[in-house]
């Protein structure tokens, strides 16, 4: 029970954080969205100490490792438009896999290259 | 039914499925059964078989989505803990999720182009790598279709969930910096949920490559655009 407690107490605090990057992206016209924001604040709150990692440490471990459920009402919006995958629009799906897939391949190959490159010159 | 009945049912239901998928995800541990997948193709499922339009489903949806704010917020605390990792590894990130930035932006031009589709869809397939409303801002700047780009962020997330496995074999990426950098740069915060699920190193490098890849993709992208278009 005094888990549970903590937990809401966590994720309430994120909350108010979360608002707050929302209100200075409203403020300052910014195009980042409010949640990136408000992580940007927490990371400097946590670096300056002003919040200390057990206000939020058990809140944040749990929803980082179960980040996948606040997705699926999102990714279930996707039958809203299964029409899109009939005809030429499933030309479209085709075009952004591939296009995803050299991103992801491409980005993630070149980092490590640097990264491996950069292990063995230490050694 | 009341509304508190419908919000309560779909976000117990939506819990449970998600519990299920996490039990699916650990019995088989194959990338095809990445929580997100299953669990969304449990809750379409469930949608159709009981003709439960989406717009009901959402009245309790919305309380998850609502919470997903606080989700990304928490992404901090990662990042937090492996600080002093993660700037020693600064510039292959850097590097790599700007690279990542323009393979995207290009070959999703060049590729729906070539296809033959007309501007204003390919204008919304362009910023598709990174999170929604990031991407929508960078549509509409070029002159897209905002609701077309949100799907096709979504199909670059739930896609590159779906494929990561096989490309990282294909380019033999088998580094956390390189798969964070890879997942975080092509599929934004879905991407980056998975690599959480992995560690949350490999997670902390997905969410810098996503926060970066969300900035170098709105600038360049309205540059690109004009020069390839």
């Amino acid at each position: 029970m005094e888990k549970v407690g903590k937990m809401i107490m966590h994720i309430g605090l994120l909350y108010i954080i979360f608002q707050f990057g929302n209100w200075i992206q409203r403020t300052l016209h910014l195009f980042i969205p409010g949640s990136v924001i408000g992580m940007i604040v927490l990371f400097l709150l946590l670096s300056t100490k002003l919040v200390r990692v057990s206000w939020i440490e058990e809140g944040a471990n749990y929803i980082v490792a179960n980040l996948a459920f606040f997705f699926i009402p999102v990714t279930v919006g996707i039958i809203e438009y299964y029409d899109l995958f009939l005809g030429k629009g499933s030309l479209l799906i085709l075009i952004v896999l591939v296009s995803t897939m050299l991103v992801m391949g491409g980005s993630g190959f070149f980092s490590q290259w640097l990264m491996r490159r950069k292990e063995w010159k230490h050694e | 039914m009341s509304e508190f009945l419908i919000a309560s049912l779909a976000i117990c239901g939506t819990f449970a499925i998600y519990h299920i998928a996490l039990w699916v995800h650990r019995t088989w541990n194959h990338s095809l059964t990445a929580p997100v997948l299953v669990a969304t193709t449990l809750v379409i499922v469930v949608l159709i078989t009981f003709r439960i339009p989406y717009e009901t489903y959402m009245v309790g949806g919305k309380w998850i989505n609502e919470l997903l704010g606080p989700a990304v917020v928490a992404l901090a605390y990662p990042l937090y803990r492996y600080k002093d990792t993660l700037k020693k590894v600064a510039a292959p990130i850097v590097a790599g999720t700007l690279l990542g930035g323009i393979i995207g932006i290009s070959t999703g031009l060049l590729l729906a182009q070539w296809a033959g589709f007309e501007a204003t869809i390919v204008y919304s397939l362009t910023p598709k790598s990174v999170t929604t409303p990031v991407a929508m801002a960078v549509t509409e700047s070029i002159g897209g279709v905002m609701p077309l780009a949100a799907i096709f962020v979504m199909i670059a997330g739930i896609g590159g969930v779906l494929m990561h496995h096989y490309v990282f074999r294909l380019f033999q990426v088998d580094h956390y910096l390189g798969r964070g950098v890879g997942m975080g740069s092509a599929s934004h915060a879905i991407g980056t949920a998975t690599s959480m699920e992995v560690n949350q190193l490999e997670g902390a490098v997905s969410t810098i490559s996503m926060v970066m890849s969300a900035l170098v993709v709105s600038i360049i992208a309205p540059s690109l655009v004009q020069l390839m278009m």
